[in-house]
Formats: structure tokens, C-alpha cells, sequence
């Protein structure tokens, strides 16, 4: 409280005023205090340099050792031999092949539930299913590799392949019945209107009963693969779809609203139905926002831990061929926290610094990552807005 | 394309979106349902006398003479059992050499089977490990080796392209003809009055230490470590992430020297986190030397690091959502910039940070492959609060993992590992329940 007795005692001087000696210290102070908000600031930015120096600082040595050529071209990997091994490719392989697995899970899913939720639902149905991807990200990975190695992989291993079968049908019935629907409807659009009917019928049937086969026949050679191990890349892939789910979602669906209402009220008023308005008006627009979800949703995937350490068999091997997801594989991250505890007794041998090289690599591959979703994410902004 | 066709895809399209939701739903419950059915049976389920006994010896706890009278009472329905292999053992000494090798080595298999369900026999020397100390405390564990003594495992690889099959033979008939035969239905009726099963709470789960390397007791080291490391990494995290949140909102100027900032935040967000438990590794432990080796402490800054881009965007976000008129009548009344954003933008942000920071710590409490390398240990007594500068913990996450794949028996401790995964689910869902409900409340406040 400024009492009336602090006027008075100030003498002369006008009260809310300050003298230039004051208004000097409330200057330095002001610097002094930005100063330090700044340091650390970038203290905590600096990190990302402090995190990409030590990295690389421990990989180097690695490639000093051996070079590069064995590390990236060969499969043989035994770094704990007495001749040791240090060809990585296989381990590149997996993460790729179990990353490719998790986008194929992750990204119609995602951008499905994202068109979804942008544009289908009503606005209570979104407040109730937006906690439901928060929770699914939210759960810890642990989790989900605990729910790989204990539930799904016994699963997979009993009773893998009349699951698979029955996947085969639930997708492909479906998706099969529209599509013929609509290839007898497209070829039917030219020829005289008497003879129209009769005709879809006849197409309708053919392509029916030979669509009915071919998902027989794909549903019972692959109800009849017998999997050899639970933990493989298949299971790893799905999980790691379902942890990628959210990111992709999240992000893809911020694209979708990004794109103004008036397109779609255009879109509308041209006589498109809802279908048509999103496939052709509005992914179109926001494909490079969900170009970035898909980059950030592969980011998250190859960048995970517990669950393929736990559940996708730690074998480093190209499956053969090398698309065979129901073999086991091993993947970067895997390998980085399942030697190092062996490693880490010999700091300072090739077995040690190995690790770090590969950690090198996931680190610019993540980062080259990053710089490609957000040079997306400006452009389409700078795009969008102009 | 006709319009009905037109309206049928259009439909068709519709579905599909409502059904990948549901199908995410579905996922997010066939996910948890297991973990929660089976974690709760880690502190809810039908125990033994043999649990019963290792409270009363280990804890002292439950009513001490009705505990004896049951384990009385068990011992008479055992009895019998002892008593028939006692009586074979003299029937084996008088047959001649073959018979006699071949039912020793079937009695002792029998015998061992018995041990591991029941405890020691009547006569033993008292053994070594305290799993061998005591039979099977849960019901459930109790039938499998149950089993295991009813019946010898055995594989046939008789058809060579199907690989080796597994085999269940009755050890009954192993022994027909003896006095031993009538063990075996015995063991199986009786099984109820020998071990005595019956509905058993055992809070205290939470709270007790770990025995023989998590085959009896609780997870009460684990729960200690994992409220270490995430306290100390939001400690660390909280205020260099609200620091940097404030400068960037409300001093920075847009410069090279910003963009350079968020961009580097933006890729400390994508840094895989094993990378981060390498960099705990090399920087914190090996060159920075906070501690000999792993330690709490290490762990919680590497951990720290990891949830700094979070809280940094969290905060951010919510400061920008403060209305601008806030700022400026603040501004218009006196106040400096640094009083306007302590009294009048953190107050009016402040549920949105809040819920950054809870979202932020259930990532630190759950995640994992930072701390292998920085903090974690398998086993350990819980740590008081000064031994976190200098020892490694064990923790709830790292544990799962551990029991799951590591540990010398993984079927044993099963429920253990559910309780485990049970008690870490429910924690971070729980920290995401609050957050979402104050997101909630926050949205509804700006709305009108």
C-alpha cells in the first residue's frame, strides 16, 4: 500500500516518476533478468548439441577401428567372438522391416480415424474418443512389450495362422464387396439403358463368386502357415502400429482442420457427396500435413525400445525373403539396449563403441526426420495461408 | 457412376472411419483388460496355508494360533502322503537292481515335484532358498505343479517333421502295483485339505520388500525407485522448462536465433530414448562423474531431459492461451513485464502447465530405456532418500521387463509381473485421468 505519509516524504519530486538512477537499476535488472531466462533457456536447447557431440564423440572410435564398409554392408554380426563381427545390415533391416510393418498399421487406421474425427463424428462423440488416443499414447511401452511377450506371442504361436486367416476375411470381404459393386457399376455407365440391369447382375455375380474364391483360397493357405515363434516382426510391427496410432492420428488430424471450411462448403455445393468432398478436396490439400504424421508416427515407431527388445526375437538376421514378417528380427534400438550391459565392461573396445555408432545413426535418422516433417508442416502453413 | 453407387461408397466411407476408431477402442481394451484382470490377482487371490505361514514367519502377521491349528491340521492331511513314499522307499530296498533304478529315479522326480508344491518334507534339512523353504503360496501356481506331480512330462519326437511333442503320462501308472499307487488319487482329492486355499487380500503387496528374488514378498523397492525418478526428474524438468517456456512467449523476438531454439527443442522431442540412455550413459555418468556408476540420480536427469521438450510445448501453449487483454490491462496498470507474467499470465496458465507437467511425469514414471543404462538395477532394498545420489534403483518399469524375460523361472513369478505392469498402468492412467479432467475443466472456463 502507498500511503499518503511516502508522497510526502519524497519531497518535491513527482511521485510516479523515477529518478534516472532508478530507472538505470530497473534497466539492468530487466537485462540481468532476460539474460538469465535466456541462458537457460538455452541451456535446455543446448542439450540437443550436448546429447549429438557425445554420441558422436563415443561412435567415432568405433569407425576408426573397423571402417565403415563392414558396419553397413555386411550381415555377419558377433561382437563378442574373438574375431569379432561388426556388420550391422541386418539390424538395419529389421528396424526398417519393423517400422514398414508398423506405418502399414498405423497409417490407414490413423488417417481413417483422423478423417473420422475431423470430419464425421459430432462434436460429443470426439470429446469421448480424443481421451482414448491420449490414454493409448500414454501407456507405457513396457507395457505394450509386456502385452507383445506374455499375451500376444503365445497367441501367435498356437493359434497364428487361423487368425490371420480369419484377418483375411474380415478385411478383404468387405472391401471386396465394394469393389465389385462398383467395377459393375462403372462398366455399366455406357451401354443402353434396357440392357443395364441384366448385365450388372451377370458382372455382379461373375466377379463375386471369382472374389469369394480368391479370398478362399487366400484364407485357408494362410490359416494353414504354421509361425515358429510368437516373438517375430509381425507382432512387433502390429504393436508398434498401435503405439505409433495417436501420433499419426493427432497430427493428421490437425491437417485435416487446417483445411479452411470453405473448401468443403464448395465441395458440397458442387454436388459431391462427404466421400468425395475428403478424397478429393480435402486429403489433396492436407496431404503434406499427413505426410508429416506419417513421417513423425515412423520417427516414433524406429526410435522404440521394450517392445521389440521383448518381443521380436533378437535375431539378427535378414528373413528370408526379406518381407517375411513372421520371423524373428532385430532391430537397432534392440541391439543398443541388450549389449550394452555387456559392453559396458570393456568401455572403450570396438563392442562398446559400436553401439554408440548405431545410436549415431537412429539419432540423424530422427533428426533428418524432424527437419522433414516441420519443412512440411511451414510450407503447407505458408501454402494454406496464402 | 450412378448416385445410389455414389451414396453406397460414400456410406461405405463413413463406416470405415467409425469402425478404425472402434477398432482403436478395442485395442486400447484387449490391451489393458489382461493387465488389469491379472494385476489385480497379484493382491487379490486365493492363498495357501504356505502363504499364510510365510506371513506369520516373515512378518508376523495373522492370528498366530489359528495359522498354527491350520498348518496342523494340513501337516495330518499330508501325512499320509510321506507316509506311503516312506513305506515304497523300504518296499524299493528289497527288489533287485534294475527295478530299483529304474523306480528311484522316477520316485525322486515324484519327490522333487512333491517339494515344490508342498515344501519341504517332514525329516529335511532346512533349505537354503527360501523358495525351496516353502510350498506353493497361490491356488493357482499350487494346481500346476499339482500337475507336475500327477503327471511326468515327457516329449515325442516319433513323427520327425512335427518336431518334438509334449506328453502328459500319469505317474500312476509309472508305479502301478505298488504301494506308492494310491498317492496319486489321494494327492488329487485331498489337495484342498493339504494346502488349505482360501480367498487371501494381500495389500500389502505394495508395500513389502521383494524375497528371493521376487518369488515371495511385494514391489514396495520398485514403487519407491519409480517415485524417485520421476519426483527427481520433474524437479529438475519443471522449472528450466517453465523458464524457457516464459522466454520464449513473452521476451523472445522473432529471430534466426528463435527459430534455432525451436528447432532444437523440436528434435530433443524426437531423440529415440535409448539415445538418451546412452547420453546419460557417456555424459552424466562417465564424464560429468554425478555418481560412480548407475544411480538414481543420473537416472532422473537423463529422464529430466526427455520430458523437457513436453513441458516446454505444454507451457508454451497454455501462456499463449491466456488472453492478451490480461497482459495488457496488467501492462496499463503499472506493472512491469516480469510482474505481469509472475502474478497475472502463470496464475491464469497455470492449469494448462499444470497439465503438461502430469502428463510429462507419467512418461517419466513409465518409460524405460532411459534408465538401463543410468539407474536400474533388478533387485535392491528400498532406498532412503540420501542413497539416491549414489545408488541405482530398481523400478517398476525396468522390472517388468527384467521378471518378464530375465528372471531364472518367468512362469513362477508371473503374477508378480502382472502386479507389476497393473500397479505402472494404473499409476500413469491415472496422472492422464487428472490431466484430461483439468483440460476439461479449463476448456469449459474459456468457453464462457
Amino acid at each position: 500500500m502507498m500511503g499518503p505519509e511516502k508522497i510526502e516524504s519524497s519531497g518535491e519530486k513527482p511521485s510516479l516518476l523515477l529518478s534516472r538512477a532508478d530507472q538505470r537499476r530497473h534497466r539492468i535488472a530487466a537485462a540481468i533478468g532476460q539474460g538469465f531466462l535466456l541462458a537457460v533457456t538455452s541451456l535446455s536447447t543446448l542439450a540437443v548439441l550436448f546429447i549429438f557431440y557425445f554420441i558422436a564423440r563415443d561412435a567415432f572410435p568405433f569407425f576408426r577401428l573397423e571402417g565403415f564398409r563392414e558396419f553397413f554392408t555386411s550381415s555377419r554380426w558377433y561382437p563378442s567372438a574373438s574375431e569379432a563381427e561388426f556388420g550391422a545390415l541386418a539390424i538395419f533391416v529389421g528396424s526398417g522391416l519393423v517400422t514398414l510393418g508398423a506405418i502399414i498399421v498405423a497409417v490407414p487406421l490413423g488417417v481413417a480415424a483422423a478423417i473420422c474425427l475431423s470430419d464425421i463424428l459430432p462434436f460429443s462423440a470426439r470429446q469421448i474418443v480424443k481421451p482414448v488416443i491420449e490414454i493409448l499414447a500414454a501407456v507405457p511401452s513396457v507395457a505394450y512389450g509386456f502385452f507383445a511377450l506374455v499375451v500376444l506371442a503365445p497367441l501367435m504361436q498356437e493359434k497364428g495362422g487361423q487368425i490371420l486367416g480369419v484377418a483375411v476375411w474380415l478385411i478383404g470381404a468387405p472391401l471386396a464387396a465394394i469393389a465389385v459393386y462398383v467395377v459393375a457399376d462403372v462398366a455399366t455407365d455406357r451401354c443402353p439403358d434396357r440392357m443395364r440391369p441384366c448385365l450388372r447382375w451377370c458382372i455382379l455375380l461373375v466377379l463375386g463368386v471369382l472374389s469369394l474364391a480368391g479370398l478362399a483360397f487366400a484364407g485357408n493357405a494362410i490359416g494353414g502357415w504354421k509361425i515358429n515363434s510368437g516373438t517375430n516382426a509381425l507382432n512387433v510391427s502390429v504393436i508398434l502400429g498401435i503405439m505409433a496410432l495417436p501420433t499419426v492420428v493427432s497430427v493428421s488430424e490437425d491437417a485435416l482442420q487446417a483445411v479452411g471450411r470453405e473448401l468443403r462448403e464448395g465441395s458440397y455445393a458442387l454436388g459431391a457427396t462427404r466421400a468425395e468432398t475428403i478424397f478429393k478436396t480435402i486429403l489433396p490439400a492436407a496431404r503434406s500435413g499427413i505426410l508429416a504424421a506419417v513421417i513423425l508416427g515412423v520417427m516414433r515407431a524406429i526410435g522404440e525400445t521394450m517392445v521389440v527388445w521383448m518381443a521380436s526375437g533378437n535375431a539378427a538376421q535378414i528373413p528370408t525373403p526379406w518381407y517375411n514378417l513372421l520371423q524373428p528380427v532385430r532391430t537397432l534400438t534392440a541391439t543398443i539396449a541388450g549389449d550394452m550391459g555387456e559392453a559396458d565392461h570393456v568401455t572403450g573396445s570396438a563392442r562398446y563403441h559400436v553401439l554408440f555408432a548405431m545410436a549415431l545413426c537412429l539419432l540423424v535418422f530422427s533428426f533428418l526426420c524432424n527437419l522433414a516433417s516441420e519443412w512440411i508442416v511451414q510450407r503447407s502453413r505458408k501454402k494454406l495461408g496464402g | 457412376m450412378r448416385l445410389e453407387t455414389r451414396k453406397i461408397l460414400d456410406r461405405a466411407f463413413a463406416g470405415s472411419g467409425v469402425l478404425s476408431i472402434i477398432l482403436m477402442a478395442a485395442a486400447l481394451v484387449i490391451l489393458l483388460a489382461p493387465m488389469f484382470i491379472r494385476g489385480v490377482g497379484a493382491i487379490f487371490f486365493t492363498g495357501t496355508v504356505e502363504h499364510r505361514r510365510l506371513m506369520l514367519e516373515k512378518f508376523d502377521r495373522g492370528d498366530r494360533a489359528l495359522v498354527e491349528a491350520e498348518i496342523e491340521s494340513a501337516r495330518q492331511a499330508r501325512e499320509p502322503v510321506y507316509k506311503a513314499i516312506a513305506d515304497f522307499e523300504r518296499e524299493l530296498a528289497g527288489m533287485d537292481r534294475a527295478k530299483r533304478a529304474a523306480y528311484g529315479k522316477n520316485l525322486k522326480d515324484t519327490q522333487k515335484a512333491l517339494r515344490s508344491l508342498l515344501g519341504p518334507a517332514p525329516g529335511d534339512i532346512r533349505p537354503m532358498l527360501m523358495r525351496d523353504q516353502y510350498g506353493q503360496t497361490r491356488w493357482d501356481r499350487a494346481q500346476v505343479k499339482l500337475a507336475r506331480v500327477l503327471y511326468r512330462e515327457e516329449w515325442d519326437y516319433s513323427v520327425p517333421e512335427r518336431g518334438g511333442i509334449l506328453m502328459h503320462k500319469p505317474r500312476k501308472a509309472d508305479f502301478a502295483g505298488t504301494s506308492l499307487e494310491a498317492v496319486f488319487p489321494y494327492l488329487e482329492q485331498n489337495i484342498g485339505k493339504m494346502i488349505l486355499p482360501r480367498r487371501t487380500l494381500y495389500w500389502q503387496f505394495l508395500t513389502d520388500e521383494s524375497f528371493d528374488s521376487h518369488f515371495f514378498g511385494g514391489i514396495w523397492p520398485e514403487i519407491l525407485g519409480t517415485f524417485y525418478l520421476t519426483i527427481g526428474a520433474m524437479l529438475l524438468a519443471i522449472p528450466m522448462g517453465l523458464i524457457a517456456a516464459i522466454y520464449l512467449t513473452e521476451y523472445a523476438r522473432e529471430s534466426r536465433l528463435l527459430d534455432l531454439l525451436r528447432t532444437c527443442i523440436s528434435t530433443l522431442a524426437g531423440v529415440p530414448s535409448i539415445v538418451f540412455g546412452l547420453f546419460g550413459l557417456a555424459f552424466f555418468i562417465n564424464t560429468m562423474k554425478v555418481s560412480q556408476s548407475k544411480s538414481v540420480i543420473a537416472g532422473s536427469m537423463t529422464l529430466a531431459l526427455m520430458v523437457l521438450p513436453t513441458i516446454i510445448r505444454a507451457s508454451e501453449e497454455a501462456i499463449r492461451a491466456v488472453p492478451k487483454t490480461y497482459k495488457e490491462a496488467a501492462l496499463s496498470l503499472g506493472a512491469g513485464r516480469w510482474h505481469a507474467v509472475w502474478t497475472i499470465i502463470l496464475p491464469a496458465a497455470l492449469p494448462g502447465i499444470l497439465t503438461g507437467i502430469v502428463i510429462s511425469m507419467g512418461r517419466a514414471a513409465g518409460e524405460t530405456a532411459p534408465i538401463i543404462f543410468t539407474a536400474a538395477v533388478s533387485v535392491g532394498k528400498p532406498l532412503a532418500i540420501w542413497q539416491t545420489l549414489t545408488q541405482p534403483t530398481p523400478a517398476l518399469s525396468w522390472n517388468i521387463y527384467n521378471l518378464a524375460t530375465e528372471h531364472e523361472a518367468v512362469d513362477e513369478v508371473r503374477h508378480v509381473q502382472y502386479g507389476l505392469v497393473f500397479v505402472l498402468v494404473s499409476l500413469v492412467l491415472l496422472l492422464n485421468l487428472f490431466a484430461i479432467i483439468m483440460r476439461a475443466r479449463v476448456a469449459r472456463r474459456m468457453r464462457t
